[in-house]
């Protein structure tokens, strides 16, 4: 796809979204369930570049995306920050976690990684159940909605403000995601996925930009969280738990691992699909289960890595511009 | 092989894709079933799914059955009442988004339900910044009408805070005051450890251990194997639903319930069902029964007509306590709008305070005006194992009645902490 | 103290074995095809379920412990006929992905067909009683399950090792590619895997639900340790696996005596450990998962 293609594709989605809070009631959707939609597609991201570019089982996004949560909650609440410092700190707070956890995790790789981030994550869940103190426990911790603009400014988030902030921190991610995966940065990551011993044997610290990539998803979940906590109000445990981690994977492989805009054609599908089959009947879960199941062996590469492949098929065509699974 | 065949993948692709239009087209082309343009909505919020679908299940029948009655009667100033469902799950961030759907796009006049504290506070929160009324029928924390209350929140069930005082009390005097606890790790345990500690203070009892139990410990073997070194005088045993039934079962393997009693701030009988009869007993709180003249009151035909009409409706199960908490809140929201001509949260908010009445259940109660707390008696109960002759579900025997001011926190003390802040 | 010493030490034992059952049937599942079965915890509640009803319909416990198993191994067979086979080919974590989904199907499925709120399952009154050992008051029932995993360790073993089909099983565990070469029916190798598997989880599950509840969220809880346990003990080992069992029972016995509100999180803890440490567990075989 010639880059003016995608330029304009890009920009339609945009605008789409941007007439988000008019279309959504055509759907009987409310517009705080189009922001969640933009806020998971983050989390999500944080995932692809782990698991659908780098090749690592990331099983604990989770923890950071509730550490996200609970530093803007904390920091709301005892700090009296405003919108943008709390989004901050919950993600210097995930980005600690990353530092934190981010030695361990690189000493594995494959299954192994994600059974260690599946404990770790867990570790966090129990952290933020047992400080009752601190964290609200399992009632969780009520945020109220800081006030947006600078310090002296009073700027009331209403659902609205919310959606577009939502939005335009979604594009500056995405397109940040985007700038990163087709760097040298991230044709080395997907290298790594393909052959990580050839890429050491090439000479290039492989565990270095592991690290890195690991830091970048953490601080994205962090970024993800912290929005989310400010748009429902509230942060509570199960934000950390590994069924968490659980689905954001699954909304990475329904839209496309290693795909760019993948992540929220996933975040899409799975929230708001969520959402309408939810209130139309008590036994979504078995709906959802069969979603998974029939992803996971019909189509691993997603709706966006299943229309690239084809396309590619029909056009016989190499694609430079995404990794493919 | 050379006929074409669909093959699996493209198959699942089809059927992937199909199902997506079908899904995301639904809303578009079917309408909110039973939408009557003059009718009066009510958002219903409970855990269908979770370890509190049984509980869920409960409140909505009290709900259901409290509309009906009030649309037998016209409605509410003519207008029938529409229970709009959704399953929050259990998860308070559900819950939130759940709860703004049903205000912005269902436009429901009211939010009801929750059974978990989490999630109820995640509900009233919403509930807070959008002005809309917000009645918790069982989220039980003391948050709700403490320090998290707000002017459009109320709260039907007991509070935790009257749960350990109404059992304390009644405990200590029938067991003496060397107690062991057994507490879940998590916040509702230790506010019940701090309840009850309240109550000891007062008698001079003494904690003669308090194993914390932390989150999801099935196997409660090892905190079981300390009792016998302590020589409590009484067990309480603070852990609930599924937990409740593992704990009470190995207690009974190990043969402990025979050496001491046992008992606890609430029991409900949705767990109980589940607890194999030789592993019931002990003395309990209870927030409601259907077959006890204390709970019922004396020839209380409105509550012997809600035992009845619910025994029909569920085929021979008889309506426990979260039946009564939903039949309640919706009766006494229906009454409040009635009364207000109105659905303006404010006017029904304060159509709702301190108003007695009577329902179904023994002597009257009122919504506090202070706190928003339902003040109505809580009992206890001894377990009767086995039910009665005839009918396998009466497993509750009352013993004791509370008065909610005896036992729920004093205006001056929830004033502490709880600041309505009705809008000027 | 220390008079706790004894009765928690043993309640660890007895807490392991149980897990050992479990983390057998898992492991057996994971060796042979690397599937990743995070569904193992709802065969465990079906199976109970199904003791539940048969019981209900008076048939022995003795009975049910063995048939309801064999029911679950039923539906075992044609979830990995349908939905597992296909998925060998691929990498472990898909096999996890998908029978996570599966157990989510499973849950409500049980909330359907059983109803939302446990159901009251117990041992028969023969079991049921505490034997006194002396230094305590043990539940009969608990004996029963370390006698249990004792006689399951005994007849897997002689199957692996006696029969000609478990001799294949543990060859083809080391090479499939050989074992298909040489002409053995490689997929009839997993099935029977698949269930030998399942049939343990049965097992387990009947066991489970007379110790603890029985509701359609019971299976999560037993699945985590079990995972634990196989890591621990060493993918690719069922020897592991019982030892790990053992373990990890007595560590959280003893977490308990001396930091209670440490004893769920020291699983995980010691399950990062060993990740760290040594991936392979402490008998399991390299390059299990590379």
């Amino acid at each position: 796809m010639t880059a003016r293609k995608e330029l304009l594709i890009s920009a339609a989605v945009v605008v789409l979204f941007a007439f988000g809070p008019w279309l959504s009631p055509l759907l009987h959707l409310d517009v705080s369930i189009v922001s969640e939609v933009l806020v998971t597609a983050i989390a999500v991201m944080s995932v692809n570049l782990l698991l659908g570019y780098t090749g690592l089982p990331a099983f604990g996004n989770a923890a950071y995306f509730g550490l996200g949560a609970y530093g803007a909650a904390l920091s709301v609440t005892y700090g009296h920050v405003h919108f943008i410092e709390a989004v901050l700190i919950g993600m210097v707070a995930a980005l600690l976690g990353g530092l934190i956890l981010g030695p361990f995790l690189l000493r594995r790789r494959g299954i192994y990684f994600g059974l260690l981030s599946i404990a770790f994550g867990q570790v966090f869940y129990f952290i933020a159940y047992r400080y009752t103190d601190v964290t609200g426990g399992e009632d969780g911790m009520q945020i109220a909605r800081p006030y947006a603009g600078l310090p002296s400014a009073h700027v009331t988030v209403t659902d609205l403000g919310f959606y577009y902030t939502a939005l335009v921190i979604f594009v500056i991610a995405l397109f940040a995601f985007r700038t990163i995966v087709r760097s040298p940065f991230g044709r080395t990551l997907i290298a790594i996925r393909q052959n990580e011993p050839r890429v050491r044997y090439l000479g290039l610290n492989t565990d270095r930009f592991i690290f890195v990539a690991l830091l970048i998803s953490a601080t994205m979940a962090g970024l993800s969280g912290a929005l989310f906590g400010l748009l429902i109000n509230f942060a509570y445990p199960l934000e950390l738990d590994w069924h968490q981690s659980g689905y954001f994977v699954l909304s990475m492989i329904l839209g496309g691992a290693g795909t760019v805009w993948g992540s929220l054609v996933g975040a899409f599908i799975y929230v708001i699909g969520k959402d309408i089959i939810s209130t139309i009947t008590q036994w979504w879960q078995i709906f959802l289960g069969a979603l998974f199941v029939v992803c996971v062996l019909g189509f691993p590469r997603g709706i966006l890595g299943t229309l690239q492949a084809l396309r590619r098929r029909a056009a016989q065509q190499f694609a430079d511009d995404d990794a493919h699974v | 092989m050379s006929r074409p065949r669909l093959s699996r993948r493209s198959f699942v692709t089809l059927a992937g894709a199909g199902s997506a239009a079908a899904v995301f087209g639904i809303p578009a082309y079917i309408p909110r079933i039973g939408e009557a343009a003059d009718s009066i909505k009510i958002g219903l919020l409970e855990p269908y799914t979770g370890v509190y679908a049984g509980p869920a299940e409960n409140e909505t029948h009290g709900f259901e059955m409290a509309a009906d009655a009030w649309n037998k009667r016209g409605g509410i100033m003519g207008r029938k009442i529409e229970l709009v469902k959704e399953d929050e799950q259990n998860d308070a961030g559900v819950a939130a988004q759940k709860a703004r759907k049903l205000i912005n796009q269902d436009k429901v006049a009211a939010l009801v339900g929750t059974v978990s504290s989490g999630v109820s506070l995640s509900v009233a929160g919403v509930a807070a910044t959008t002005g809309t009324l917000f009645m918790d029928s069982g989220g039980h924390s003391d948050d709700v009408t403490g320090k998290s209350c707000h002017w459009n929140v109320f709260r039907t069930c007991h509070s935790t805070w009257m749960e350990t005082h109404a059992t304390g009390y009644a405990l200590q005097k029938r067991f003496g005051k060397k107690w062991f606890f057994i507490t879940p790790d998590y916040a509702y345990g230790h506010s019940l450890e701090a309840g009850f500690k309240d109550v000891l203070a007062h008698n001079g009892g003494s904690v003669v251990g308090n194993e914390l139990t932390p989150l999801g410990t099935t196997d409660f073997s090892s905190y079981l194997t300390k009792i016998d070194a302590a020589k409590p005088d009484l067990v309480l045993v603070f852990v609930q639903g599924d937990d409740y039934t593992n704990c009470l079962k190995q207690m009974n393997q190990f043969g402990l319930l025979k050496k001491y009693p046992v008992g606890g701030p609430q029991v409900e009988l949705e767990p109980l069902f589940g607890l194999p009869p030789e592993a019931r007993g002990g003395y309990w709180g209870i927030e409601w029964y259907y077959k006890s003249e204390k709970t019922l009151g004396k020839n209380n035909k409105v509550a012997q007509q809600f035992v009845a009409d619910t025994l029909k409706r569920t085929g021979g199960k008889p309506p426990t306590a979260r039946n009564a908490f939903g039949y309640i809140t919706l009766d006494r929201l229906a009454q409040a709008m009635n009364d207000a001509k109105s659905v303006d949260p404010v006017k029904v908010a304060r159509a709702i305070e301190n108003v007695h009445f009577t329902s179904i259940f023994a002597g009257s109660a009122y919504y506090r005006k202070e706190d928003h707390q339902l003040m109505w008696p809580m009992w206890v109960a001894k377990i009767r194992p086995n039910g009665t002759p005839g009918d396998k579900y009466d497993l509750f025997d009352v013993t004791d009645i509370n008065a909610a001011e005896a036992v729920e926190q004093t205006i001056a003390q929830k004033q502490a902490v709880c600041k309505l802040g009705y809008p000027s | 103290m220390i008079e706790h010493l004894g009765p928690q030490l043993f309640n660890g034992i007895v807490l392991g074995a149980f897990y050992a059952i479990v983390a057998l049937g898992l492991s057996l599942i994971m060796n042979l095809t690397g599937t990743i079965n995070m569904a193992h915890g709802s065969f465990m509640t079906l199976a109970g379920y199904l003791a539940y009803s048969m019981v209900l319909r008076h048939v022995p416990f003795g009975w049910a412990l063995i048939l309801a198993p064999l029911f679950a191994v039923v539906v075992g067979v044609v979830v990995e006929r349908t939905l597992v086979r296909p998925l060998y080919k691929r990498e472990p974590f898909y096999s996890l992905l998908m029978t996570f989904g599966l157990s989510l199907m499973a849950e409500e499925a049980f909330r359907l067909i059983w109803g939302p709120n446990g159901v009251p399952f117990s041992p028969p009154a023969s079991l049921a009683g505490a034997a006194s050992l002396g230094f305590m008051q043990f539940p009969t029932f608990r004996i029963f399950i370390v006698g249990v995993l004792v006689i399951a360790i005994a007849a897997l073993a002689m199957f692996l090792t006696r029969t000609r089909f478990g001799l294949r099983l543990r060859a083809a565990v080391q090479d499939s590619e050989m074992i298909a070469a040489l002409g053995t029916n490689t997929q009839l190798l997993y099935a029977v895997n698949f269930s030998l598997g399942i049939f343990l989880a049965g097992i387990a599950g009947v066991l489970a639900a007379g110790m603890l509840g029985l509701s359609p969220t019971s299976g999560n809880a037993l699945l985590m340790p079990a995972f634990v346990t196989v890591i621990i003990g060493g993918m690719g080992s069922l020897f592991g696996s019982i030892v790990g069992g053992l373990l990890v029972g007595i560590a959280i016995s003893m977490t308990t005596l001396f930091i209670p509100a440490a004893s769920e999180v020291a699983m995980y803890v010691l399950m990062a450990i060993v990740l760290l440490v040594r991936p392979r567990g402490l008998f399991g075989e390299e390059g299990i998962f590379g």
